[in-house]
């Protein structure tokens, strides 16, 4: 008998998954990016528009949340836990981060901080965590 | 903790993937289990003595005895 037979494959479920995050992702970059450009070269600050912006780009974070969700509950026990060692890092390290690049216009090392920076702070540490992790673990 | 996966999985004849694919797992996790790597949960350590059909502690074992 060949164990493979009739039996579901969670590889597919979570290239499912992925590929929803993905899509709610991109959305949200987009509608992000609409919200940032869009006031100035396109609609000329008219209020109405930048609500609805507004709105669309916290219902597509919203959507993005929620297939983050799903596909981490999709994932297998190793892959679930090594994300989520990944984010309790990656929450230690922004939060050091956040403070002290917070801290530098104050005592005059730096002219200003942006807060959007963090962003890629979160997002590296996440990544890079995520695949050390992963390799560690998975290595032959 | 160690357990006798691999060992388990030769006698049957059967490759990580297919393994994995019993278990709802990835191939991956199987290895890092064999490995050593990765202790599993407690209802996948029960899914395994399901598969092979013999009692979990004939799989798993801690890693100093007594």
């Amino acid at each position: 008998m060949s164990p493979s037979k009739g039996l579901t494959n969670p590889a597919r479920e979570i290239k499912n998954t992925a590929m929803k995050l993905f899509l709610f992702t991109s959305t949200w970059v987009a509608s992000t990016a609409l919200l940032s450009f869009g006031p100035r070269l396109w609609w000329n600050y008219e209020t109405s528009t930048t609500v609805l912006v507004v709105a669309v780009n916290l219902l597509a974070g919203g959507l993005m949340l929620l297939a983050f969700f799903r596909h981490l509950k999709s994932m297998d026990e190793l892959q679930r836990q090594t994300h989520l060692e990944a984010m309790a890092l990656t929450l230690g390290v922004t939060m050091i981060f956040t403070v002290i690049y917070g801290s530098l216009p104050k005592v005059q090392l730096l002219t200003e901080s942006n807060p959007t920076n963090i962003l890629f702070v979160i997002g590296i540490t996440y990544i890079l965590t995520v695949m050390g992790l992963w390799i560690s673990r998975t290595s032959e | 903790m160690k357990n006798r996966l691999k060992v388990l999985r030769a006698e049957q004849n059967w490759t990580q993937a297919d393994l994995a694919c019993q278990l709802e797992v990835t191939r991956q996790t199987v290895n890092a289990i064999e490995k050593g790597k990765y202790d599993p949960s407690l209802p996948l350590a029960f899914k395994i003595a399901g598969v092979f059909q013999i009692p979990i502690e004939q799989i798993f074992s801690p890693e100093k005895e007594g």
